[in-house]
């Protein structure tokens, strides 16, 4: 018992507490996107255009799709890090963006379908696939530094993270468009990612 | 209101003895809320420090607004599981005393060396250094680079393993 008192005399002794700081989660999840976005504008050339002839829609419903999973992943990421939260709302809200998409990818094939797959899907899986474990690995930094107690929840919304700052930084050079494109070259790497991250987080995340 | 809420809040503030009297308040219900899921003293006194230094190097993700038992719960139980995975998944009852007791002259007779030669070399070494060398399970563990719960568990599964041998033998 006497160390137990020990050890307390010795952390109440320590240097006062840091800040709860949202800035400080920020920050990593902030550096992926940056070096994502830079890593890509370097290594490829014509962002945007492909609007010039099918106009900016395309661009902004990956966007949007892109943009809104990438907030909400960061979002239930700064809640699993932190012990005690609910976060199987959080969590579960990270379907509705896949949910919206298969829905349109539904009303597309019932409409009749656009030619698919197109001829630069290996550019986007290879820009996926590149980038996806980078922006993770920021996601990943982040989390550490709070104490996710789920880590498979947190290695896989890590990863959803990931895959969405991916897709955000390469879709201005895409000129793939359609549902069925959204669907397998943007959603199926994303959900490749999150899995990565789901059996990866136990040894990523432990501390 | 939970004292738990007042002594963190005066911490926050620099409020060193706040703190202190916090990590004993947090020890002792730590304890308590582990001692029914954990065998032995010495293990779940382990437990207690590790929660008490997660507690201290997490204490910047507990929001103010919040009470802080539901977070202190949530560390504790991580902190269990955590112990328990590393452990190996079945909770064995640890019990120091009966590892201890196997008296020198039981063993008597037997040729100890060619016994423990045919252990995994790692539980081999942990009987050698608390039952021959006379260490102590905690200087044991310092000695190899394990926690003192790893290295009573080598003892104790060495132990077993010796007693199956024997009774192999004598059989």
């Amino acid at each position: 018992m006497s160390t137990t008192d020990d050890l307390i005399e010795q952390l109440a002794a320590s240097a006062p507490p840091p800040q709860r700081s949202l800035g400080r989660f920020l920050l990593p999840l902030a550096m992926a996107m940056l070096l994502c976005t830079f890593g890509v504008a370097m290594l490829l050339e014509g962002a945007f255009a492909p609007a010039a002839s099918d106009g900016l829609a395309p661009i902004m419903v990956k966007w949007g799709f892109s943009l809104a999973l990438l907030a909400m992943s960061a979002g239930a990421l700064w809640a699993i890090g932190q012990p005690g939260r609910r976060t199987s709302e959080a969590t579960r809200a990270l379907a509705i963006p896949f949910a919206l998409v298969a829905l349109l990818l539904v009303l597309e094939l019932v409409v009749g379908g656009r030619p698919f797959p197109g001829t630069t899907w290996q550019r986007c899986l290879i820009a996926m696939a590149m980038m996806s474990p980078l922006a993770f690995a920021g996601a990943i930094m982040a989390a550490r530094w709070l104490a996710p107690t789920q880590l498979r929840r947190a290695g896989m919304v890590a990863g959803l993270y990931g895959g969405a700052v991916a897709m955000t930084a390469y879709v201005p050079f895409c000129p793939g468009h359609g549902m069925a494109y959204l669907a397998v070259f943007y959603c199926l790497p994303i959900l490749a990612m999150a899995g990565l991250g789901w059996i990866l987080g136990p040894r990523l995340l432990r501390w | 209101m939970d004292v738990l809420d007042d002594l963190m809040a005066a911490a926050r503030t620099g409020d060193a003895a706040a703190y202190r009297q916090f990590l004993a308040e947090v020890a002792v219900r730590v304890r308590s809320r582990l001692a029914s899921k954990i065998g032995a003293d010495s293990e779940l006194e382990d437990l207690v420090q590790e929660v008490l230094i997660a507690v201290h190097q997490k204490r910047h993700t507990h929001d103010p607004s919040r009470p802080v038992a539901p977070w202190l719960n949530a560390i504790a139980g991580y902190k269990l599981i955590d112990h328990w995975r590393r452990r190996g998944r079945s909770p064995i009852e640890l019990d120091d005393s009966a590892d201890m007791a196997v008296a020198a002259d039981s063993m008597a007779g037997l040729d100890v060396d060619s016994l423990l030669d045919q252990l995994p070399d790692h539980q081999a070494e942990a009987i050698r250094l608390t039952h021959i060398d006379g260490l102590t399970s905690s200087e044991a563990g310092e000695q190899l680079g394990v926690g003192t719960s790893a290295m009573k568990l080598r003892v104790h599964r060495g132990l077993n393993r010796l007693k199956a041998l024997i009774a192999e033998d004598e059989a």
